[in-house]
This record gives C-alpha cells, sequence and structure tokens, in this order.
C-alpha cells in the first residue's frame, strides 16, 4: 500500500506545522531570486500569474463597461481596441499559457514523481526570468500606448500600424521562450527523475498532462516565436514577407500564427484536465474510472491539436479543401475530450463526494466542459462558422473553455494544493460561496454572448445595433458577479496565508503522492527516498467498496 | 543523496540526480529536444520559401542564378568539414587526447569564422547590386520578374538566422573549448563537449538543406 | 529507466571507441554528395531538379545525424525527439502549402479555371425575394 508520509498522521492526531520547511529554509530576498528550489520557484510564478491575471480582468471589465450601451460609454474606438488587445495578450501569454504548469507543474509534478527537483533547476529559474522580462515587456508596451491590432497579431495591420507593436511582439517573443525551456525541463524530469517503482502507468494523471502540454509547448512554441520576429521584422525593416503589395501573402502569416495558437489552447486546457483528472479521485474517494483512457487521451489532443488550425481560418481565403480537411480533423479532438467527461464522470459515480469548494467548481469544469467543447464542435463545422466567424459566438465558445475549463481548473487547483503549499487551510464557507459566484457569474456572463453572437453581433466592435444591448447588460452584469467572486477569493485566501487553520500533512487525505509528505513541504522534499507500489488515485483496493469518511 | 554508501562521487553530479548516468543521458535528452525547437524555428522559414517559391517560380529561379555558386559550394565544403573537425575534438575528449581536441575545436571555430566571411562577401555584393529583401530591393536587371524581392527576403531571413546560430554556435564552441582547457572536461565527464558539438552539428545541417534550396534552382 | 541503464552499461564498458575512421569517410561521402549536388544542379532536369536536390540534402542530413550526431548509439528517445520535430514542420509545410495548391483549382474536372466572374442566375419578373427579408 502506500507509503507512510514522514510524520505518519492520523486524522485524529492535531494537524502539525513543519517548523522548518522550504518557505523558511533560506532566508532572504536573495535566497528567493537566485533559488533553484521548483517550490520557490512555483510560488513566485503563482505572485506573478496573479497580479497578471488581475491586469488582464482589469481590461475584461473595461471592455464589459464600454459595451453597457450600443454608443461609446466610457472611451473611443481606439481605446477599445487597445483594451480587448491587451486583455488577449496578458491573459493568454502572461496567465493562461504559464499559469497551471510554471505553478503547479512547478511545484506539485516533482513531488508527485518523487523527486527532489526538476532535471534542470538553473533552466527552471531562468524560464521565470524570461517570464518576467516578457511581461515588463507587455507592460513596456501598454505604457508607451498600447497595442491595437487584437492578441492575433494579423498582418498587415499588425505590420503597419502606428501604435508600439515592436515591445509586445518581443515580449510574445521571449514569453515562448520561458514556456519552450519549462516544457523542455518537464520532459526531462518526467523520463529520468521518477523514484524507484514509478512507472509510466503508476504516474497521477496531472503529471500525464503535464507530459503532453510539455510536448506541444516544445514543438510548437517555436513557431510563434519565428511568426512574431518575422511581423517585428517587417514593422521596423520593411522586409515585407506577409505585405501584399510587395508579393506576400497575408494569409501565411495566419498560417503561421495558427500553427502555435491552435495547439497554444491544449497548452492552456490540458494541465487543467489534468488538476481536474486528480482532484476529482480525491473529491470522489474513488479510483479513477479509466486511467489509460484517460492517461492516453492527453496525449491525443496533444497530437491531433497539430492537425487542426486551419479552422481558424475558414472565412480567410483559404482553399475549400484545406477548409474541409481542417474541419474534419478538428471534430477528431472532440472524441478524446469526450472520453475524458465520461471518465470522469465515471469516476464520480458511486464516489463518497466531499462537497467543497473544489467539488463546485469541478461541477462547473465539467458542464463548461462539454458546453465549450461542444460549440467548438459546432464552430469547426464550416456551414456554420461561416455565420459565426468574428462574432460573439465564438468569443462565447473559447471563454467557455478558457474561464469555464481553465480557470476553473487553475481554481481547483489553488484550492486543492493550497494547505499542500502553504500548510494551511482557508476557510471552507467563503470558499463555497465564491465559488457559487463564479459559477453563476460565468453563466451569466457568457451564455448571453452566445445569443447575441448568434444574432449576428461582431466581436471586437465597441458600438453595436441597439437590439443587442438587453444581452450585452446582462453579460456585464454576469461579469460584475464574477469578478466580486474572485475578489472574495484573494480575500480568504490572503487570510488563509496568514491565520488559516494548520492543515497537517494530508488534509485531503488524498492518495496522491505530493501528500506523502509534509504541508508545507521541507526544502529537500521527502526525508527519505521513496519506493512506489501503490497504483495511482488508489482509494480502494479492487473489489473493495468505496468507503464514506468523514473528514 | 547516498553520498555515505562510500561510492565515488563524481564531482559534476548534481543533488537530484542519483547517479551521473542518469544525470548525463537528462542531458542528452534535455539538447535533443532543444534542436527539435531549432527544427521548428527554421521550419517557418522554411515554409515561407515553399510558399513563395510557389507563387514566384520563375523569379525564384532567375534570383538563384544571381548567387554565387562558388561561394556557396565553398561555404558548404567549410561547414561539412567544421561538422568533421568538431565530431574529431568530441572523439579527442573521449579519449583523452585533450591537445586533439582542443586543436579540432579551434579548426572548427576557424571554419566558422571562415564561413561568416564568406557570407559577409556575399552580403556585401547584393548589398553594392541592389539585390536586397522587401522595399528595399533595387536590382534592376531582376526587376521584371514579379516577387524577385520575396526571393532576397527569404534568403537575407534564412541565411540571416543561420549566421546567427553559427555566431552562437561559434560562442559555445569557445567556451567548451576553454573549459576543456581548464581541465573540466576528461574522459570521465564530457557530455557538455557533446551538447556543444550536436548544436554544432545542426548548424550544419540546416546550411545542408539552405544551400540546394536557394543556390541550386 | 531502461534507457538509462543501458547508457550506464555503455560508458563503464570503456566508451565503446569506434575510432575516427568513421568520421573521415562520411566526411569523404558528404563532400562527395556535394559536388554531385552542385553538378545537378547545374543540369536542367525540369520539375526534378528540385526533388533531386531535397533527396541529396535528406542523405547528407541523414549522414550528418547518424554519425556526427552518433544517433546510431543515442537512446531510443532522443530519435523519437528529433524525428518528431522533423515530421512536424513537414505536416506544417504540406498543410499550408495544400491550402495554395488548392486555392485557385477547386475547378470542375475538364474544366480551366477562368478569369471571368461566376454566372449569376438572373431572374424575370417578379421573383425576386424582396429586399431586408432576412429578419
Amino acid at each position: 500500500m502506500s507509503q507512510p508520509s514522514q510524520t505518519s498522521q492520523h486524522n485524529e492526531d492535531k494537524p502539525v506545522y513543519p517548523a522548518v520547511n522550504y518557505l523558511n529554509a533560506d532566508r532572504g530576498v536573495k535566497s528567493w531570486l537566485l533559488t533553484l528550489d521548483h517550490k520557490r520557484i512555483g510560488v513566485m510564478y503563482l505572485m506573478s500569474v496573479l497580479v497578471m491575471f488581475l491586469l488582464g480582468g482589469i481590461f475584461a471589465m473595461a471592455i464589459r463597461l464600454e459595451l453597457l450601451t450600443p454608443e461609446p460609454t466610457i472611451m473611443g474606438a481606439n481605446t477599445y481596441n487597445r483594451m480587448f488587445t491587451l486583455h488577449g495578450v496578458v491573459m493568454i501569454f502572461l496567465f493562461m499559457i504559464p499559469a497551471i504548469p510554471g505553478v503547479f507543474g512547478n511545484f506539485c509534478m516533482p513531488l508527485m514523481l518523487g523527486a527532489k527537483d526538476v532535471a534542470f533547476p538553473k533552466l527552471n529559474l531562468l524560464s521565470l526570468y524570461l517570464y518576467w522580462t516578457g511581461a515588463i515587456l507587455a507592460l513596456t508596451a501598454m505604457l508607451m500606448g498600447g497595442v491595437d491590432t487584437g492578441w492575433t497579431f494579423y498582418a498587415p495591420y499588425s505590420t503597419t500600424t502606428p501604435m508600439t507593436v515592436f515591445p509586445a511582439l518581443l515580449g510574445v517573443f521571449i514569453l515562448g521562450f520561458s514556456s519552450i525551456v519549462t516544457g523542455l525541463n518537464f520532459i526531462v524530469t518526467i523520463h529520468t527523475l521518477r523514484a524507484p517503482g514509478l512507472t509510466w502507468m503508476r504516474m497521477q494523471l496531472f503529471v500525464w498532462a503535464i507530459y503532453a502540454t510539455s510536448i506541444i509547448q516544445v514543438l510548437a512554441t517555436p513557431v510563434i516565436g519565428l511568426t512574431v520576429m518575422l511581423v517585428g521584422i517587417e514593422k521596423v525593416g520593411g522586409f515585407g514577407l506577409f505585405d501584399a503589395t510587395k508579393g506576400g501573402d497575408p494569409v501565411l502569416f495566419q498560417h503561421m500564427f495558427w500553427f502555435y495558437s491552435h495547439p497554444a489552447v491544449y497548452i492552456m486546457v490540458l494541465p487543467s484536465m489534468g488538476v481536474v483528472s486528480d482532484a476529482i479521485a480525491a473529491f470522489a474517494r474513488k479510483n479513477v474510472f479509466g486511467y489509460k483512457m484517460i492517461a492516453y487521451s492527453s496525449l491525443g489532443i496533444a497530437f491531433v491539436g497539430f492537425f487542426a488550425w486551419g479552422h481558424h481560418m475558414f472565412t480567410s481565403g483559404q482553399s475549400p479543401f484545406d477548409n474541409g480537411a481542417f474541419a474534419v480533423i478538428s471534430m477528431f479532438v472532440g472524441v478524446f475530450t469526450a472520453i475524458k467527461v465520461f471518465n470522469w464522470v465515471g469516476t464520480l459515480y458511486r464516489g463518497a463526494i466531499l462537497v467543497s469548494a473544489p467539488f463546485i467548481y469541478i461541477c462547473g469544469f465539467l458542464f463548461f466542459v462539454v458546453f465549450g467543447g461542444m460549440t467548438g464542435i459546432a464552430v469547426a463545422t464550416v456551414s456554420l462558422d461561416v455565420h459565426w466567424h468574428d462574432t460573439y459566438f465564438v468569443v462565447a465558445h473559447f471563454h467557455f473553455i478558457m474561464v469555464g475549463a481553465v480557470i476553473m481548473g487553475f481554481l481547483i487547483a489553488i484550492h486543492y494544493w493550497f494547505p499542500k503549499m502553504f500548510g494551511r487551510k482557508y476557510h471552507e464557507g467563503w470558499g463555497m460561496v465564491a465559488a457559487s459566484f463564479i459559477v453563476l457569474g460565468f453563466i451569466a456572463t457568457f451564455i448571453p454572448q452566445f445569443l447575441v453572437g448568434n444574432a449576428g453581433m461582431p466581436r471586437r466592435y465597441y458600438m453595436y445595433p441597439e437590439r443587442f444591448q438587453a444581452m450585452n447588460v446582462a453579460s456585464t452584469a454576469g461579469s460584475t458577479l464574477l469578478a466580486f467572486g474572485f475578489i472574495i477569493i484573494a480575500i480568504y485566501l490572503i487570510y488563509a496565508l496568514m491565520r488559516g487553520e494548520i492543515a497537517g500533512d494530508n488534509p485531503w487525505n488524498s492518495r496522491g503522492i505530493e501528500w506523502m509528505t509534509t504541508s508545507p513541504p521541507s526544502k529537500g522534499n521527502f526525508d527519505k527516498p521513496l519506493v512506489v507500489t501503490q497504483d495511482p488515485h488508489s482509494y480502494q483496493k479492487p473489489g473493495e467498496e468505496v468507503e464514506h469518511v468523514v473528514i | 543523496m547516498s553520498s555515505s554508501d562510500g561510492h565515488a562521487h563524481n564531482p559534476n553530479l548534481a543533488h537530484h540526480f542519483d547517479t551521473i548516468e542518469k544525470q548525463d543521458y537528462a542531458a542528452r535528452l534535455g539538447m535533443w529536444l532543444f534542436l527539435g525547437t531549432e527544427v521548428l524555428l527554421f521550419a517557418g522559414l522554411f515554409l515561407g520559401y515553399t510558399v513563395y517559391r510557389h507563387f514566384y517560380h520563375d523569379a525564384f529561379h532567375h534570383c538563384s542564378r544571381a548567387l554565387n555558386i562558388g561561394l556557396g559550394t565553398i561555404n558548404t565544403l567549410v561547414l561539412i568539414t567544421s561538422s568533421l573537425f568538431v565530431a574529431l575534438a568530441y572523439w579527442g575528449v573521449k579519449v583523452g587526447r585533450i591537445k586533439l581536441a582542443l586543436g579540432m575545436l579551434v579548426l572548427t571555430i576557424l571554419c566558422a569564422a571562415g564561413f561568416l566571411f564568406i557570407k559577409y562577401l556575399e552580403y556585401s555584393h547584393k548589398f553594392h547590386v541592389g539585390e536586397l529583401p522587401g522595399k528595399w530591393f533595387r536590382a534592376e536587371e531582376l526587376m521584371k520578374y514579379p516577387g524577385a524581392n520575396m526571393y532576397f527576403t527569404i534568403y537575407f531571413l534564412t541565411t540571416g538566422l543561420h549566421a546567427f546560430h553559427v555566431i552562437v554556435g561559434m560562442s559555445v564552441l569557445i567556451w567548451v573549448g576553454l573549459r576543456i582547457w581548464k581541465g573540466k572536461y576528461t574522459p570521465d565527464y564530457y557530455v557538455p563537449v557533446e551538447l556543444g558539438a550536436l548544436y554544432w552539428h545542426l548548424v550544419d545541417l540546416v546550411w545542408i538543406f539552405l544551400f540546394p534550396l536557394l543556390y541550386l534552382i | 529507466m531502461a534507457d538509462a541503464t543501458t547508457q550506464a552499461a555503455h560508458s563503464k564498458a570503456g566508451h565503446h571507441d569506434h575510432g575516427t575512421k568513421r568520421y573521415f569517410i562520411v566526411w569523404g561521402i558528404l563532400l562527395i554528395c556535394t559536388v554531385l549536388t552542385v553538378w545537378t544542379g547545374y543540369k536542367d532536369l525540369g520539375s526534378l531538379n528540385l526533388p533531386l536536390a531535397l533527396v541529396i540534402a535528406t542523405f547528407k542530413a541523414t549522414l550528418v545525424i547518424l554519425f556526427f550526431m552518433h544517433m546510431t548509439e543515442s537512446a531510443a528517445t532522443n530519435r523519437i525527439v528529433f524525428v518528431t520535430s522533423f515530421v512536424f514542420m513537414l505536416v506544417m509545410i504540406f498543410g499550408v502549402f495544400g491550402d495554395l495548391w488548392t486555392r485557385s483549382q477547386m475547378s470542375l474536372p475538364n474544366h480551366v479555371p477562368s478569369t471571368e466572374g461566376p454566372e449569376i442566375p438572373v431572374f424575370e419578373g417578379g421573383s425576386l425575394p424582396p429586399p431586408g427579408h432576412h429578419e
């Protein structure tokens, strides 16, 4: 069975907070800025991405406020263009892509492998510094007047706009390297630093998800690096690769851009699905249904996701042949996601559910990933997308996945692993209140956007016909509820950091290997070398009944 | 871990790896992954080449004639030979012939410098004649072919990115050479030399494809 | 892990020293191939020129990868990694090329793509739907 944790704890014992742990093992700012400890790097990533999330959220609220009325409400057209561009750039490149791998991949994954650190700790620190550099460059672009091209930087506008695109492009380029370095590090870690006895089929599903994500990061990100570099060169040097007046092809930019940016959405969603796989097992106290299928479907999504990029270009002038091919291939991704959903639900079935904030997020996640995924299949249908392209229907679809799946996953992760990272519990009552706000607020924000998009409201427009106003007001009201939920979370988590109840090693009684050491862990992770003999997420022996434990 | 088991510790072993063999394996895997990312970085430019050669077949053919095949061939031979030298340097460290290894590294770096010098000759000729990318294109004999400027855009982007990698590769090899000279790399621990050599071979690989695509079409 | 232990066996067993002969042989072949590719480049073989040049280049690249980069002795994972990157490069190139190649050629069989506009059916009388009908 499972290895005993270093301070073998039963539920009746008083939870212990280890006096010396990774947080206080070394003191001083330098010990943090020059750390090689993956846990500290994870914490620094956490603080950074949360600041970026706040920034992106402010841009989002600005957008929603502007869209309260059909006429200009609080800003003009140029400012609005900058708002949605920066919302996209900050949210995607500075939050969604780095968040779960950078925070929880870094913190939890080596623990889940029974390792002492990642394969290349110095590269890990480098990836954090590259992230900060990219963030500073993006902020510089904002302070220099902002970018108005949309986060997609389509040529020829991005190569000819008078706005300061170059710092933003350079920032994206450097953030790409941060992502590549992280992915490379994680792949090598998973291949080489698994504890004795931890075979591939005994790894937790979060690790499988991180592995699949890292493969995408390594293969796809260089292409966006080159693409933004080419746009920058064209802007500064007049090289004309995408400029039709010089014989270039703007659609080529779109091909190159989306070759990365479609797999990028799987970089965002796969880690979140991995979190959910781990958490569902823990919060249903049940062995994962279909472990192998979930593991392989992560790889499947990573693989098929590379062949589907043209579905962003159905109306760009791409040939009908390619349109059809990309449409069909895009449908296949749905198969793998569906496999996961069935297996998750199968895990929940007859489980001993622990109703808690993470569980509310899990429920939200399941609903949103199905809804978002199904609308994804819908927009992958060429004949329908011709109507929906560049409308709010698409916006709603991807927010269902980006917020409804990815951010729910992030919230699950932060609540599930908060006790592991900081040794304290957050207040569960407030957690559930906030979770309800978030789930309901999310529905209120984005369902109206499906309706208004289908009715024809274009995206990235700051003015719209009057008949769309009711839905826009509803969406803004929902977004306010959503923002309120996040504020509540911020308050109780900060409070918990300082004054939360001591959690003890394993407050959730989870079977994850990361819980087999102290919370917070010591600097070296495990006091004694670990030998793994248990199956992953094993809450019952085969044939054993689910135990209904009161925690 | 395991420092108490009496096993002679390789001083290069990091604390989070159990054995030096695992660490070396990890280093190699990391390097191959990095080389994979470099392939995909150049892939975008090869894509650009494919697209524009398809659109402007005629222009590409005639512009390619404007390149100096002699210099291009010499450059190819220089890079292939530099690859040989760096492979010999790696072998030298592996079997303990450090002086040979250092000599081979110096030859590699000289080849790289030679490559860059010939590239400089080619570039300056193009500047002179106006065979330049994008809006700078002003070569009169080639203007009658629509899309000629696109050829030179691709030419400068691909060879420019390649030359940048040559410079990076040279720097890496110089650094590796200094470390060998200081005695840090020996037959007991030579993985960094291997990694540096791998990077140099990638630079050679890219040129093996660039040469026919740019000069011989 | 299986791969690390095989690697360990290799290095412990005295570095499997192949000597330098294979490097020189490969170098010689690469030089010959370079001369060959320049020579065939001068000949006009029509549409065969580019595929031939690519075949020779791929052969040269394979030699460099297998022998100079020691892929014959590498762990399987490393081989998979590197080959995969090439595969995805080809995916990108052929996916985009598929678009270009079929963009202007989606015409009926035996039908030469014309530069005229499509045929627009002309309605006689009042059978056209009234304007602004849509909502």
